[in-house]
């Protein structure tokens, strides 16, 4: 445990130290294993499925506000579909443009997580996703989630369905369209994973605010069953078809996953280095703040997991 | 001479405006009344375009039944209907966004008057030098 906290009171050092680079860095990393992902899932459109696109693209994420990685996603996704086909772009294209009318327009911090639903999903690990939004985030956040996994299944039902909707290109435009609209909303897994990971994430909020000892522990825990209850439910009422070793599995994972986070990121205080610039009328200042990072010995840091606890349950 | 407290007072105030502030100080440069109404009517007009391409996509979804059955419906029921959905829908975003903006503009002031108590104590500070 002191060796875990040691490591963690140096990934806030190096953090405070090179903040500059590495926030970048994590951009650039999500922004090209999502625009990867994104390739693999629906290239159809040859133009933009390359490496050095992606690569460009990425590099450009890299200096911009994370939102920007949201925008450029959705423009992928639709120009991949405007390559297979016409009415799967326009239907994608009006969620897309419902979503950012009516719900990015508040702009929520919370954006990336649009982003950040599909990929793990597709990385097969997607319950980690309502049970740290509900660790960090507000009960609002349940509408950047169910955003994001509705973005995901429009694009799994896009893929899975691939030859039927090849299949139907001597229909009518308007029988394709209903296809495709039927398709997307009768899609029950859909609803069932929004309505799990909705009442995850308002349970893990609300028992993390609790004031008890190891309340984000309990939150975690408390999650990762309503979540797999919550899908069993659904299942046995809709019929999704949810695997259930899987939604076993991946909750396991999920759950170990956040813990990881939780120790290393979510609770920590990542201050960084701040260079500003100011003057009055006698001077002009440049100054750069470096946070004071206290790497002290070990048998003070067991004390400190007991400060942060009480900490954990005030919050 | 370099006062040191003024500098590090100064420091923080200048991260504050580079930082979590400048959204605040955007915001606090209105009256309230401006600044929540201004964004309401932006909420109005998304709402309307996100209306407007729903109603494009229901029509559209089942086209020729619509067509057919644009004969025989009393169009003046169907037109009183969807204004009547339109004003609800529109009316609830609009309600919606009233409350989180409402919240908004009170933290960022909250947040606004610590920053302007410091920049008080900063010109004490100079004008007792």
């Amino acid at each position: 445990m002191t060796t875990l906290l040691v490591a963690k009171q140096y990934l806030k050092q190096f953090y405070s130290k090179y903040e500059v680079y590495i926030t970048p860095l994590l951009k650039f990393l999500l922004a090209f294993i999502s625009m990867l992902l994104l390739n693999s899932k629906l290239g159809y459109m040859d133009g933009i499925n390359k490496i050095t696109v992606v690569l460009i693209a990425a590099l450009m994420c890299s200096f911009m506000p994370m939102n920007f990685i949201v925008i450029l996603a959705a423009l992928f996704t639709l120009l991949h579909l405007y390559a297979f086909s016409l009415e799967c772009a326009v239907v994608v294209g009006v969620a897309f443009l419902l979503m950012f009318l009516l719900y990015f327009r508040f702009s929520p911090k919370d954006t990336i997580v649009v982003i950040l639903t599909p990929v793990c999903f597709l990385l097969k690990i997607p319950y980690v996703i309502p049970i740290s939004m509900g660790l960090i985030g507000t009960p609002a956040s349940v509408i950047s989630v169910s955003c994001g996994v509705i973005a995901y299944y429009m694009i799994h039902y896009v893929n899975e369905n691939i030859t039927v909707l090849s299949g139907m290109a001597d229909e009518e435009t308007a029988t394709r369209f209903k296809i495709i609209i039927d398709g997307i909303l009768n899609n029950k897994e859909m609803i069932v994973t929004i309505v799990a990971f909705a009442v995850t994430l308002v349970l893990v909020y609300m028992i993390r605010r609790m004031s008890l000892d190891y309340a984000w522990t309990i939150a975690m825990v408390a999650g990762a069953l309503v979540n797999i209850m919550v899908l069993l439910i659904g299942d046995l009422m809709f019929d999704t078809n949810v695997s259930i070793l899987s939604a076993f599995f991946g909750t396991i994972v999920s759950f170990l996953l956040t813990m990881v986070l939780q120790f290393f990121v979510f609770h920590v205080d990542y201050s960084r280095t701040e260079n500003v610039q100011f003057e009055d009328d006698e001077y002009y200042y440049y100054v750069k703040a470096v946070p004071k990072v206290t790497l002290a010995k070990p048998e003070k840091k067991v004390k400190q997991i007991s400060v942060q606890k009480k900490n954990r349950s005030t919050h | 001479m370099l006062n040191e407290e003024r500098v590090i007072l100064m420091t923080k105030l200048a991260s504050y405006e580079a930082n979590e502030g400048k959204k605040n100080i955007a915001i606090g440069n209105y009256f309230r009344g401006d600044y929540i109404g201004w964004q309401v009517l932006k909420s109005i007009i998304s709402a309307t375009i996100a209306f407007v391409v729903v109603f494009a996509m229901y029509i559209f979804y089942d086209f020729e039944v619509f067509m057919m059955d644009i004969y025989k419906m009393d169009l003046l029921e169907f037109g009183k209907n969807v204004l009547i959905l339109y004003a609800a829908v529109v009316g609830g975003y609009a309600v919606i966004s009233y409350i989180v903006y409402a919240y908004r503009y009170n933290r960022a002031k909250k947040s606004l008057k610590l920053y302007y108590m410091n920049l008080k104590k900063l010109s004490n500070m100079y004008s007792n030098k």
